[in-house]
């Protein structure tokens, strides 16, 4: 029971992928720890679905959600019973607005997974596989997007992408349901995240392409497509897991210093513009708006992290170095 | 050994000029035209236009097939390659300064508060990291580890507010904002340790631990040498290699600088250039600060590889 | 040999080399802060080219280095232009056309380089000729040249035939309306009647400055100010620091020695007849945060504090008065209204709140519009958004200047009333006849701002509160101004801050030949306004014009074209060892008067 056993385990990644999650498992329940945090994360699932109820409810009743409306006679009220977290500047409660940062934080995740995963998994299982060529191609797009410092990338991207969104018409229509900010920061941390995917990805699939099991599927005639998304792909889909767990902290702090640089979120409470909006009044006193909005990215993040590590020991120890520094 | 120095060299080039095309994709491509967000205040379509034409982005963008062949490279993209070449990085719009002069002026405030920053991190993180390898498994190891990753899920803006706040302002212990001398760097300098230690220690332990189980420790262990004779002689020399490259390429960050403690603390450094930049839709010094970043990693990561092999000729061969 | 050690030895060694070489100069020195010494905090500010000193912080630093014919005097008031680098007001012809300026002998640029063998000259009357032409030269992009452009004889023809030209420009075009007759006297031949030509000649635009100067730095010239002003530029670190010292050579000019009663008591009047200026040295620091500012005004390193909203509760009783532990520090507090109005703004010509060729859809939009106005409680809106600061706004035409009226805003803010007018326009309950809810988009300003969240939601509430579903748009402020000037808008937000103590600076706002991509940026057109406002232009400061603005400012508010916000009021707190500080709607070059204490 550890954050990082002593030994590595040989997990052999066989072509079984529920022995593969079996033993996973076995291991991670007799971590204590990681139990610990799958907990938490669980809360915070249930907090983000939530929140997308009372989200969507409001939005397809054509109603404002509660968090949205406005009690300036109880501003600024320092945590009382009906307010455990106290009011903000609208005299809003910030327990609302806090469930509602959880609901933005994981849109976060999804939004840009949507364009991590497909892009990143897609290179680098078609560089991993074909090698040649191909995989010179690619491997000099992402040593490339690699060399660009990832938060000037992740910046210049967002920042042009919302100028870009701004001007466009026809963009209009998808930011009354999609705030424009949140987009153009899932833009931005997309196309600068997915490397970190794709040289895992493609690690797997160049050594899975020798194994026994290939050889054999493509004897019997298995298609080049066939043997990527049939045979391989259920064999190092768990990285994808892995890559997501550990890459999500990293995307809900950016988005703090995002909103801080005045490009992040702009008409929804994340945790990020809370913390912006709470750094102004901190000073006053009211230290319970940043105080909320830290401990509810502490847990998930520090959730995310351990989880993240420990399900990584548990499926595939090997990765520890290959993935370099995290966060 | 120079052929590989020059091949690695060589190998650069491709990666510089993909830097490039991603660097104008972003910025010209995806951005639209420029002029836009330069023209502010007043801009009539006269304006634009003028703009447009002065700065070349009415050009086509890549190869110019209206005046083929005599003008074919009068196009945007070229035009950029010839200039970066010549390492001009235009003029900014906002200041009418040369890019160039304001990335100088800023390079010596940043190096002021990176360069400590890098270091201490650096000596503590490894400091800690040899002593949660040595404990690893006791109770030492795991409240470093679980401390590191506690340090790691908090905003490094909270830690700039609340040392502001307690540190400057309510004890007094620092100045609150300004670089008029080195005192004024403690505080940003500590901030940025206690914010960032955290990380690097959870890194440097999973090197040495990895050190830890290969066969030669397993041999020196069995030969009777210490713990400590074996973490300080056989891990931590072997570990200094990924230590190293870690540090190389860290060695482009202290260029561009601290974003967030440059503007808090009022550091008038490349952090905070690159922020007011962004703030102002000052392109070409946010594609100059985000370009010269690129391409010192690209530099970096060649001559780390470079060194290793005049360090250790065997590495050549892996 | 350990091969890494090598490597850590060698790194360690250009690292410690590095850091020494890059931090022996960088440092600004402490020094600067004491003494005779005025800190204070800048802001955004872009170079010292007075064509170019658009914003109010261009303005004020350049007005440090800088001079022009005229300045507003200090202390009295209302405000008016005195001489400043003229022997006496300028002789005006019977017919209002032509202004002869004489110029004040013996005014030298400071030295500088670019002048041979270093020493500046004297200013003579063919520099502000230079500088007058250099505002309207095209090829600068000043966005000043409104001051003389179509007013000046001649400057439309010098325009176009200077604009044509690609490559250096050529000053010595002549241009009619500029005549340095000799060394001292200049005219300037106005086209008509222009009675603002005197407001607008103490504007940074009108500024002198030496074309050797602007030759010899070229480029450089916005980071090598060489004026006449009372300060000179010692140092600068763009987004940091900027430093100034006496103008050694700065000619002579004393404490004003009158102003409003009341003045002498307040000990505005104690330094009467010394000469100017009166602190050695002014320093500047470009912070961002607020939070940084109060403390550092708390710790007495800077002279004044603009106070933020959210610092207001803490440093302002809820009378509005200054909390008791600021008052045992001496600290004071002043109100300084800005002459400027906030609004929102509808296009005319948008299809939905605009006009129409339809008389009955004309008034419907009409009534929307009022509506719309009478939805926002701005009592609420400056109360819970700006903490009491602002003051509602009940005319466009902000107090203190010719044309504002007391008469109550014609759709301040009632519920029923807007309920009603929003029913008369078609949309009872905020819903067409179909039973949708009526949709607009407004835009606003400084996306990713804790305030335009706060403004946004505030909108958004009020206009629910009649049923009509608006949608707030943040926008950067880039494509906030392209949106404005394109046309591209429903309903925007803005402000308007005065340039100059006449009305007319307002009303242009609403001419129609001004419409976008022009300042009119409703595109209003009315032929009764725009005849009004054309008689107005030629008019020289009277009753009866004034009776005129009231006229116009009634047909604006009928038509509802700006739902009115309010007047921004600055609230400053003050060290009390700052001293001869009054407040003052230009206070651009007043950094002069300022005195600073031992503290």
């Amino acid at each position: 029971m550890s954050t990082a056993p002593e030994q590595p385990q040989t997990v052999t990644a066989s072509a079984s992928p529920e022995g593969l999650w079996t033993i996973a498992w076995r291991q991670l329940r007799r971590n204590r720890l990681a139990m610990i945090c799958l907990t938490i994360l669980c809360v915070y699932t249930a907090t983000w679905v939530y929140a997308e109820g009372v989200y969507w409810s409001a939005k397809i009743r054509g109603a404002v959600p509660d968090y949205k409306i406005s009690h300036y006679e109880n501003r600024n009220q320092p945590p009382s019973l009906p307010h455990p977290l106290g009011t903000n500047f609208a005299g809003r409660d910030n327990l609302k607005q806090l469930i509602q940062g959880t609901r933005i934080a994981f849109e976060l995740g999804l939004l840009t997974s949507l364009i991590v995963i497909p892009l990143g998994f897609a290179l680098g299982a078609l560089a991993g596989y074909f090698g040649g060529k191909l995989d010179s191609v690619i491997v000099y797009l992402y040593s490339v997007v690699a060399s660009v410092p990832d938060i000037l990338l992740i910046m210049s991207i967002t920042y042009v992408t919302r100028a870009a969104v701004e001007r466009s018409a026809a963009m209009q229509s998808v930011t009354r349901y999609i705030d424009a900010g949140l987009l153009s920061i899932c833009v931005g941390m997309g196309f600068t995240g997915w490397v970190g995917l794709c040289r895992i990805i493609r690690g797997e699939y160049f050594k899975h392409r020798e194994r026994q099991y290939v050889l054999a599927a493509r004897a019997l005639g298995a298609s080049n497509a066939s043997i990527i998304f049939r045979h391989i792909m259920p064999n190092v889909s768990h990285l994808v897991i892995i890559n997501f767990s550990l890459r999500f902290p990293g995307l809900i702090l950016t988005e703090v210093v995002l909103s801080y640089l005045g490009i992040g979120i702009a008409a929804e409470p994340s945790w990020g513009t809370i913390i912006n909006d709470a750094k102004q009044r901190l000073w006053l006193g009211n230290w319970w708006e940043l105080a909320g909005a830290t401990i509810a990215m502490f847990f998930l993040v520090l959730a995310l992290n351990l989880f993240g590590d420990a399900l990584r020991d548990a499926l595939d120890p090997k990765l520890r170095i290959a993935e370099g520094k995290t966060a | 050994m120079s052929a590989y120095v020059i091949r690695r060299l060589l190998s650069v080039v491709p990666i510089t000029i993909g830097v490039m095309l991603i660097t104008f994709f972003v910025f010209r491509v995806v951005g639209g035209n420029p002029a836009y967000r330069i023209a502010g205040k007043n801009a009539t379509p006269a304006r634009i236009a003028q703009i447009s034409h002065e700065r070349g982005y009415d050009k086509p963008l890549f190869l110019n097939f209206r005046q083929f062949p005599t003008q074919l490279l009068d196009a945007q993209f070229p035009q950029l390659c010839s200039n970066l070449l010549r390492l001009d990085f235009g003029r900014s719009f906002v200041t009418k300064q040369r890019v160039s002069t304001m990335l100088r002026e800023g390079v010596g405030p940043s190096l002021c508060v990176t360069t400590p920053l890098f270091f201490i991190e650096l000596f503590l993180g490894v400091g800690l990291a040899l002593l949660a390898a040595y404990y690893r498994n006791t109770w030492i190891d795991r409240s470093l580890v679980l401390l590191s990753v506690m340090g790691m899920s908090i905003s490094s803006l909270v830690y700039i507010m609340l040392a502001q706040y307690w540190l400057a302002s309510v004890w007094r212990l620092f100045p609150v904002w300004g670089f008029e001398s080195p005192r004024y760097l403690i505080l940003p300098v500590l901030v940025g340790v206690i914010a960032g230690v955290g990380g690097e220690l959870r890194f440097y332990r999973t090197v040495m631990l990895d050190e830890m189980y290969q066969d030669y420790v397993r041999t020196a262990r069995a030969k009777g040498v210490s713990s400590r004779g074996i973490l300080f002689h056989h891990v931590l020399r072997n570990a200094l290699i990924p230590i190293l490259t870690n540090v190389i390429i860290a060695i482009p960050f202290l260029y561009t600088g601290a974003l967030l403690l440059e503007n808090f603390f009022g550091i008038p450094g490349l952090g905070r250039l690159t922020v007011m930049a962004l703030f102002n839709f000052d392109d070409d010094v946010v594609f100059a600060t985000t370009f010269i970043g690129s391409i010192m990693f690209v530099l970096f990561n060649a001559l780390t590889d470079i060194a290793y092999t005049w360090a250790d000729p065997r590495i050549r061969l892996k | 040999m350990m091969p890494s050690s090598r490597l850590l030895a060698l790194l360690s060694a250009g690292a410690i080399i590095a850091t020494a070489i890059s931090c022996g100069p960088v440092f600004t020195s402490d020094s600067a802060d004491k003494g005779n010494t005025l800190c204070r905090v800048g802001g955004d500010f872009k170079g010292f080219d007075p064509v170019d000193a658009v914003d109010v912080e261009s303005a004020r630093e350049v007005s440090y280095v800088y001079e022009g014919l005229l300045e507003y005097a200090y202390l009295d008031r209302p405000y008016h232009p005195i001489p400043r680098l003229t022997q006496g007001m300028p002789d005006i012809s019977s017919d209002g056309l032509t202004y002869t300026f004489k110029i004040k002998p013996g005014v030298r640029f400071i030295d500088d380089p670019c002048f041979p063998g270093g020493k500046g000259r004297e200013v003579v009357a063919a520099d502000f000729v230079y500088s007058f032409k250099r505002v309207l030269d095209p090829h600068l992009e000043s966005q000043g040249d409104w001051i003389f452009a179509g007013h000046v004889l001649g400057a439309d023809d010098w325009v176009k035939e200077i604009g044509a030209i690609n490559g250096p420009v050529d000053y010595s075009v002549p241009l009619p309306g500029f005549q340095a007759t000799d060394k001292y006297t200049l005219q300037i031949q106005l086209a008509k009647p222009y009675p603002q030509l005197l407001y607008v000649l103490t504007m940074c635009y009108a500024f002198v400055v030496p074309h050797e100067a602007v030759e010899f730095y070229g480029q450089q010239f916005r980071r090598h100010p060489v004026g006449t002003g009372p300060f000179r530029l010692k140092s600068w670190r763009p987004n940091y620091r900027l430093e100034y010292e006496r103008n050694p050579t700065f000619n002579g000019q004393t404490y004003p020695s009158t102003g409003e009663p009341g003045d002498r008591a307040a000990g505005l009047l104690d330094d009467a007849g010394k000469p100017l200026p009166l602190v050695d040295r002014i320093v500047e620091y470009d912070i961002r945060e607020f939070y940084t500012v109060w403390q550092m005004f708390l710790g007495g390193r800077i002279f004044s504090s603009g106070l933020s909203k959210d610092y207001f509760e803490k440093a302002i009783a809820p009378d509005l008065s200054l909390s008791p532990d600021l008052v045992r520090r001496g600290i004071r507090l002043y109100k300084v209204p800005e002459p400027s109005t906030d609004y929102i703004g509808f296009n005319m010509l948008d299809s939905a709140v605009g006009v129409s060729t339809d008389p009955v859809i004309n008034e419907r939009h009409r009534k929307l519009r009022q509506a719309f106005a009478s939805a926002i409680d701005v009592k609420k809106y400056v109360e819970v958004i700006f903490n009491n600061r602002y003051m509602p706004a009940n005319s466009f035409i902000p107090p203190g200047v010719a044309g504002h009226t007391d008469k109550p805003y014609a759709y301040e803010f009632n519920l029923e009333r807007a309920k009603q007018l929003i029913a008369e326009a078609g949309f009872p309950g905020g819903r067409d006849e179909h039973g949708n809810a009526l949709r607009l988009t407004m835009i606003l300003p400084g996306a990713g701002s804790t305030g335009a969240r706060q403004e946004a939601d505030f909108y958004e509430e009020a206009l629910r509160a009649i049923g009509v579903e608006l949608i707030v748009q943040q926008l950067s402020f880039a494509e906030y101004l392209r949106r404005e000037h394109d046309g591209e808008t429903q309903v925007f937000w803005g402000a308007w801050i005065i340039d100059y103590p006449d009305a007319q600076n307002f009303l242009q706002l609403f001419y129609g030949p001004n419409k976008c991509p022009g300042i009119n940026a409703c595109n209003y057109q009315n032929p009764a306004f725009d005849r009004q406002y054309e008689r107005i232009l030629t008019m020289a400061d009277s009753p009866e014009r004034t009776a005129l603005y009231e006229q116009m400012a009634d047909m604006t508010t009928t038509d509802c074209v700006w739902a009115l916000l309010d007047y921004r009021l600055e609230y400053g707190l003050y060290q009390p060892w700052f001293q001869n500080y009054k407040p003052h709607g230009f206070p651009y070059p007043n950094g002069k008067y300022y005195k600073v204490l031992p503290h």
